[in-house]
């Protein structure tokens, strides 16, 4: 929004309120933010992983021959995994792939998935969320106790059980608004072209991504309705019903905008929990396929080494760190807008 | 009061009925085939023998048909007998664990329990401790300190920190291995000698009077346990050190301050019981974390418990298995946070008058 010059004009108009001589919110925001030195470490950390991301081909580039950068080039099939050295900078796995390379590329993954999942799921929630607090009563009541049922369950165990099921139903390949709804969540996250059929890799993470975007958005309905609730009563609010605005342009141009923000906290720090979860999928194979540059999928390789750790720490340590500073990110960002956005979410957990 | 329970209790059909709900729509994604073997131990290869299973048992009459039917049971056509049925305990067949489902969930209850109940110690003592530290320390270094380090903890993953803490207590220095007990001492729990009351090896050992044991059941216990605590861990101090900072702003903190209390009293006799109140609230949500914790825990521990069939059971696509164990888990997670609730009622009068 910007300063309104007033234009002399003839006929009526509502003018917006004039008022603004400060700084825009935002602008406040950032200033606080960068101000903030755990903030201001998290930011580093974003901005690290983003430059690895984005030069990912530059870093660690792919064979010549490769079908599919995400898939990590091996050096042979022995299954002992190999100490860092010079030509694998941090080691190998098991199956001798390069956890460099998966690092590397797995950092894409990471952002991939972290923020699609947290697009679709604040979308779901916000949908549920507006509809329930602006209609109020049963829609509210009915929209209310299908978020308590999705609640009823423990996130982890929602989001196993639900990517089993559609591996099973995935896996018998048939055509219908299920390979439609995976063929559109393609598209979103690998950029896949619908009109060719979908890659079996790429399937297999689809469906965990599903079930935490199935399982992931009661939480933003819930504050949304809350919101929604407390600023329907707002005078702003009750002034555009009284000069005859419709209910959809009443709810996207006075209620939403203000009912959102606490949204963008809470999505912020969600996107480390929706990588964590995605992450615990495929540390029990039900997520990324053996070999795909995925954080998770190459730590599950270390289940079958544990008597052995002390030698081949580097399979669990260096793709751990890599989790957990790209998830710890985010957590520090988030809890820092938290502070500066919201005070009244101020010392609560997560989103979930 | 009553009216307070009862109103918790009138919500609860509502919510039975739609997780069940949720539940018989992802196992109808699966087809009649499928489904099968949801009532048979092994599908058998002779031909029109799944049909026969089909038609027995209804797989393909109307959708509203089939869920009372999975809900309540179904009169057999020959013996006229009730088989099967949710509500009647029957949770289908589990292919991985090579019995019933509720069978398996029997045997691999008291693990999962002994797991929680021990990880239960460090989690609400250390938690709410350090939550009440970082209170009265507000603003202070010691509480800036406690921030990051609860962020910390809480973008760890679960089996990184397992996996973490078996690289070094157990490769490198052996003090402490995984899976649930000795290969000596699951020899003598499982003799005749040895009297299985709980089926939990801590308590068993005590009641049959056999410290070795109990020291070697401990020692399996301090990893999975120390894992299990660490993500409850972060939540419990921030819960609490909001709830104690909101408690100590009371005027009546201020009267006895005032009154020449010394600190520690103020804080520990007038403040905390008062602080801890709503803690209670977060009840629930430990109550999921934890359920979320032993899958991982357990896989990575070899700990042979509910949260490690599940994972055994979705590897291996045994659908009916793993929305068997979601389904007992949904149910614990009502009926805990109707306790929740209730405790919360009863421990604040202010609640029940709302």
């Amino acid at each position: 929004m910007t300063t309104q010059t007033n234009t002399s004009s003839t006929t009526w108009t509502l003018k917006p309120p004039v008022t603004r001589t400060r700084d825009h919110p935002a602008m406040q925001s950032l200033r606080k933010l960068l101000r903030n030195p755990t903030a201001v470490a998290g930011l580093i950390l974003l901005a690290a992983f983003l430059v690895i991301a984005v030069a990912a081909p530059l870093i660690a580039p792919p064979a010549a021959n490769a079908r599919d950068p995400y898939i990590i080039p091996r050096d042979g099939f022995s299954s002992t995994p190999q100490a860092p050295s010079a030509e694998h900078p941090f080691g190998t796995t098991e199956g001798q792939y390069d956890i460099f390379y998966g690092v590397v590329w797995g950092t894409r993954t990471a952002f991939r998935i972290g923020l699609v999942i947290t697009l679709l799921t604040t979308l779901i929630g916000i949908t549920i969320g507006a509809l329930s607090g602006y209609h109020g009563r049963w829609v509210d009541e009915g929209l209310m106790r299908f978020t308590e049922i999705f609640q009823a369950f423990p996130f982890l165990l929602a989001a196993i059980t639900l990517t089993a099921v559609l591996q099973t139903v995935y896996g018998r390949g048939e055509a219908g608004p299920l390979m439609i709804a995976a063929k559109g969540l393609a598209l979103l996250t690998f950029g896949h072209n619908p009109a060719k059929p979908l890659d079996p890799v790429q399937l297999q993470i689809l469906t965990g991504m599903m079930a935490i975007i199935l399982f992931g958005w009661m939480g933003y309905a819930r504050v949304i309705r809350g919101n929604v609730l407390s600023i329907k009563e707002h005078e702003y609010t009750m002034a555009a019903r009284v000069v005859g605005v419709s209910d959809r342009r009443i709810l996207s141009r006075h209620l939403l905008p203000n009912a959102i923000f606490p949204v963008l906290v809470i999505a912020s720090m969600n996107i480390g929990s929706y990588v964590l979860t995605f992450a615990a999928l495929s540390f029990l194979g039900l997520g990324a396929q053996r070999g795909y540059a995925d954080w998770g999928q190459m730590i599950s390789f270390a289940r079958n080494w544990v008597p052995s750790l002390a030698q081949h720490w580097h399979i669990v340590v260096i793709p751990g760190l890599a989790i957990v500073l790209f998830v710890l990110a985010w957590n520090l960002v988030g809890d820092a807008l938290r502070d500066i956005l919201d005070p009244r979410l101020r010392g609560t957990g997560g989103g979930l | 009061m009553a009216g307070y329970i009862l109103r918790r209790l009138l919500i609860m059909p509502l919510l039975l009925i739609g997780v069940t709900l949720l539940i018989f729509v992802m196992l109808s994604a699966l087809t009649p085939y499928e489904r099968a073997s949801l009532y048979v131990q092994d599908i058998p290869k002779r031909q029109g023998a799944i049909e026969a299973v089909i038609e027995k048992y209804g797989l393909d009459e109307p959708i509203h048909v089939q869920y009372i039917n999975w809900m309540f049971g179904r009169r057999d056509a020959d013996t006229g007998m009730i088989e099967g049925g949710v509500l009647r305990g029957d949770l289908g067949w589990s292919k991985v664990g090579k019995s019933s489902v509720a069978e398996v969930l029997g045997r691999r209850l008291p693990a999962t329990l002994e797991l929680a109940l021990w990880a239960a110690i460090p989690m609400l003592g250390i938690g709410i401790w350090l939550g009440v530290l970082a209170a009265v320390r507000h603003n202070t270094a010691s509480d800036q300190v406690l921030r990051v380090a609860s962020i910390i903890a809480w973008s760890i993953p679960t089996f990184v920190f397992g996996l973490i803490m078996l690289m070094i207590f157990y490769a490198k220095l052996d003090w402490f291995p995984p899976e649930r007990l000795s290969e000596w001492a699951l020899r003598e729990v499982q003799s005749d000698s040895f009297h299985a009351i709980t089926r939990m090896y801590t308590i068993d050992s005590l009641l049959n009077m056999r410290m070795d044991i109990f020291a070697d059941s401990l020692r399996h216990l301090v990893l999975p346990v120390l894992t299990l605590a660490l993500l409850n861990w972060a939540f419990m101090l921030r819960v609490t050190r909001s709830s104690m900072l909101e408690t100590m702003r009371h005027d009546y903190v201020r009267q006895a301050r005032a009154k020449g209390l010394h600190e520690r009293k103020v804080i520990w006799r007038h403040a905390v019981p008062n602080g801890l109140i709503p803690v209670i609230t977060v009840g629930g949500l430990v109550l999921i974390g934890l359920l979320n914790g032993v899958v991982i825990t357990e896989t990575v521990f070899n700990w042979p418990g509910m949260g490690s069939f599940m994972a055994d059971a979705a590897l291996s696509l045994d659908v009916i298995s793993v929305l068997g164990v979601t389904l007992f888990s949904g149910m614990i997670l009502i009926f805990g946070n109707l306790l929740v609730d209730v405790l919360y009622g009863v421990v604040d009068p202010r609640v029940r008058l709302r």
